[in-house]
């Protein structure tokens, strides 16, 4: 039994930790990256707006796009509720409208990660604190991840929150691969030395890596770079796998017609994309494509679950 | 070594007059003191940073919004021996069980009136007397199923029942968590002595809302009615659906179809649902009879539990008995319905309805607790030797104005207990709510919620206004 009500905070819940948890992953990962690289190469940090899809709202409050203020956009400006504490603290109300469902220690895990995010929020701006403050988002996240994975009963309320977290996740995954992974495709064979460099932080920003050196022979090339994080469906955080995870999810809650219908065209979708990419402007269409569709699953989401009308 | 100090003319619940330990708080006051206040602070600090930690919090409704605040505890408990306890729990039952019958009497024949035990226009008068209830029949004939009844300590030791809390007491969650606390931060003591667990009332609240379900129904599915987010008590409310497995559920969340049977709006459709345990105020729970404007209740929820297809507790109507002024009543009518005397006593108390007794208080007011009788969390309550003139003409005002609406007390020493305060362990002053359960049996809280005044001398122990928390230590002695 899971009231309506709730089904939509956990969703929701599920989504805006997924986010903070993923967020601080892509600053993490693009800091570093950026310290990797001489001067003039590729350091704007614009890029980081366009992935986290805030790109407008940073336009509106800022005048210009320093380091500093993109990262404190990103990560500590609670008036930006995609930043990660903004985040964060969305999730943890949710979860207290959830707490009946939920092992306690989720709640714990939250509310730490919530209480610690928001104690000191400059310290994951600053560039000697920050690899550390997002790291220690990263593991909370984890560490819920880990309560529920191991204490919960896969019941629907489990279910629902790991829709969410599919959700969100593969939405990331094709920013990802919509900014980053797009341009670098356009840029002309050889022209930049440190093309490889910069697949890795592609890779790096999903926390692919290593899983993709262990799957693939070789140096990194940007076409098996793309395909891996389109179409592995034993990598979590591929699109394929978020869409597996969906699937999962779904068949184990009641009347799950009208959204698998909409994983079937997102899935669709991708089946169009070429095994390996070469086109960045076709791939940076595609992944608008499967937002699109991930805008319409959501909705499927809400009529079903929430309103109750399909 | 850490001092323990009292004060002459009052009671203390851990040492005697002469400053020694009383028999039941031996090991305490023996490991507080060898301990030293640096320790105890110590144990304090990780008790509050628990506090946070585990997200146990209380909510201040200010400025529009919900403030969520840690909730206050003080490290220190206070103890009770355990054979004291079967005495206030034996008291409490048969408190409980004359109440019930109060309030099915008032809601059918009215013997009690007729019989001219209690005064016929008080009933009338009365703002919890719900016209609606009447001729209703909850199961057992029980109407408060729970209630928490505040207890306080005289000087001279005597404990007295100071108010019954039939309508939607809060406070049991935080007498289950301030135990988790303090196992923590005494753990030693818990090994060495036998201190009642109070962890079983979520189970014997369980057991007793499943009684309460329609004739026919072996697995009830039990709600928790909330009246959401913002309310003071939401912790406890989510905490309680958590412990019993209820869902915890809004107005919203709720609806009654043709069948007048009460359905939850699940992910799987309609979900029919058989005892609420309503956190709402009656005046809130259906705004087709009571408040049309409510937002919190559920249309038609009087017609499906009039029809008797959804238990409610406490029972709509229930709070008429919940009243300072038949409070006033209480001894007379524990003779009444029990033919038995009062185990535990009244605070004396004069009621200002009848013209004597209210010359008297205008008389007195200075020293006498001046309360009204419908309010709670403290709220417009004077103690008359802490009130400047104006205040206590203001209060004599108010009397004279709506004379039913008021009754006094003379101002008890309430007792102390050594508290953490700026560094040293000082005397202060604290009351204690257990819970009483009552379906088809009885069940009284092991202990319950020792609220206390933190500040030097008050006597204000609510924690909406400033008051802490201490554990409560049922000691086998």
């Amino acid at each position: 039994m899971l009231l309506s009500r709730v089904a939509d905070n956990l969703y929701w819940g599920a989504r805006y930790l997924e986010r903070a948890e993923d967020t601080a992953r892509v600053v993490r990962n693009f800091t570093e990256l950026i310290l990797d690289l001489p001067r003039g190469v590729g350091s704007s940090w614009e890029p980081l707006l366009a992935v986290a899809g805030s790109r407008a709202e940073y336009d509106e409050g800022h005048a210009r796009a320093h380091e500093s203020d993109i990262v404190r956009f990103l990560v500590a400006d609670l008036s930006n509720g995609g930043s990660v504490v903004s985040s964060v603290a969305a999730a943890r109300e949710n979860l207290r409208t959830t707490r009946e469902v939920f092992p306690r220690d989720a709640w714990q895990a939250v509310n730490d990660l919530y209480l610690f995010t928001s104690r000191d929020t400059e310290s994951g701006v600053d560039r000697r604190s920050r690899a550390r403050y997002l790291g220690r988002v990263i593991t909370d996240c984890q560490r819920l991840d880990g309560v529920l994975g191991g204490m919960m009963r896969r019941d629907q309320a489990y279910e629902l929150w790991r829709l969410g977290q599919m959700v969100e996740r593969a939405d990331m995954t094709t920013r990802v691969l919509g900014v980053r992974a797009a341009s670098l495709l356009s840029t002309p064979a050889g022209a930049d030395d440190y093309d490889e460099v910069q697949w890795m932080g592609v890779l790096r920003s999903v926390t692919a890596m290593q899983m993709y050196q262990r799957s693939h022979r070789g140096p990194i090339d940007g076409s098996s770079v793309v395909s891996f994080l389109l179409f592995d469906e034993t990598f979590p955080r591929s699109v394929a796998g978020c869409v597996q995870g969906m699937r999962s999810a779904l068949a184990r809650l009641p009347r799950p017609d009208a959204t698998m219908a909409s994983v079937d065209s997102l899935e669709a979708l991708l089946a169009t994309l070429p095994a390996q990419a070469t086109d960045g402007a076709a791939l940076d269409t595609a992944m608008d494509r499967v937002q699109a569709a991930l805008v319409d699953l959501n909705d499927r989401v809400y009529d079903t679950f929430v309103r109750g009308v399909v | 070594m850490a001092e323990l100090r009292t004060s002459a003319d009052l009671w203390d619940e851990l040492l005697d007059k002469d400053g020694a330990p009383r028999r039941a708080a031996a090991e305490l006051v023996q490991q507080l003191q060898s301990l030293g206040l640096a320790e105890l602070q110590q144990r304090q600090d990780l008790a509050e940073l628990d506090i946070v930690g585990m997200g146990i919090t209380f909510t201040v409704y200010s400025d529009g919004r919900g403030i969520d605040r840690a909730w206050p505890f003080d490290v220190i408990p206070r103890v009770i021996a355990a054979d004291e306890w079967r005495g206030i729990e034996r008291g409490l039952v048969q408190r409980l069980r004359a109440i019930n019958m109060f309030i099915d009497d008032v809601y059918h024949e009215q013997r009690v009136i007729h019989d001219g035990v209690f005064p016929a226009e008080l009933l009338e008068h009365s703002v919890n007397f719900r016209r609606e209830c009447v001729g209703a029949n909850p199961k057992f004939g029980v109407w408060a199923h729970i209630s928490g009844s505040d207890l306080v300590r005289d000087g001279d030791g005597t404990m007295y029942v100071l108010e019954d809390n039939l309508r939607v007491p809060s406070g049991v969650s935080y007498v289950l968590e301030n135990r988790a606390i303090s196992k923590r931060a005494f753990a030693d003591l818990f090994s060495k002595q036998s201190i009642l667990p109070v962890d079983a009332y979520t189970d014997e609240l369980n057991r007793m809302l499943s009684s309460l379900a329609p004739e026919g129904i072996a697995e009830p599915t039990i709600a928790v009615l909330t009246p959401g987010i913002y309310n003071s008590a939401y912790f406890e409310h989510s905490f309680l659906a958590q412990r019993i497995g209820a869902a915890l559920v809004e107005g919203i969340d709720l609806v009654v179809g043709d069948d007048e049977c009460v359905y939850m709006r699940t992910i799987d459709g309609l979900e029919r649902v058989h005892v609420i345990y309503r956190r709402v105020d009656d005046l809130f729970i259906d705004p087709e009879v009571f408040r049309a404007d409510s937002t919190l209740g559920v249309p038609g929820l009087m017609r499906a539990w009039r029809a008797g297809n959804v238990a409610i507790a406490n029972a709509p109507g229930a709070g008429v008995a919940d009243d300072k002024v038949v409070y006033a009543w209480m001894p007379d009518l524990i003779r009444y319905y029990l033919q038995e005397e009062p185990l535990l006593p009244n605070v004396p108390t004069y009621r200002c309805v009848y013209d004597d007794e209210r010359a008297y208080v205008v008389e007195h007011i200075a020293e006498l607790v001046v309360k009204p009788a419908n309010e709670s969390g403290g709220y417009g309550l004077l103690i008359g030797n802490r009130a400047t003139r104006s205040e206590l003409d203001d209060a004599i005002a108010s009397i004279e104005a709506d004379p039913r609406n008021w009754v006094a007390q003379p101002i008890l020493a309430l007792s102390t207990v050594p508290t953490l305060c700026d560094g040293a362990l000082e005397p202060r002053h604290v009351d204690l709510r257990p819970f009483i359960l009552s379906g088809a049996t009885s069940y009284v809280s092991a202990g319950g919620l020792t609220r206390v005044a933190l500040r030097r001398g008050s006597l204000v122990v609510n924690s909406s206004q400033g008051g802490g928390s201490k554990d409560t230590w049922i000691v086998e002695a």
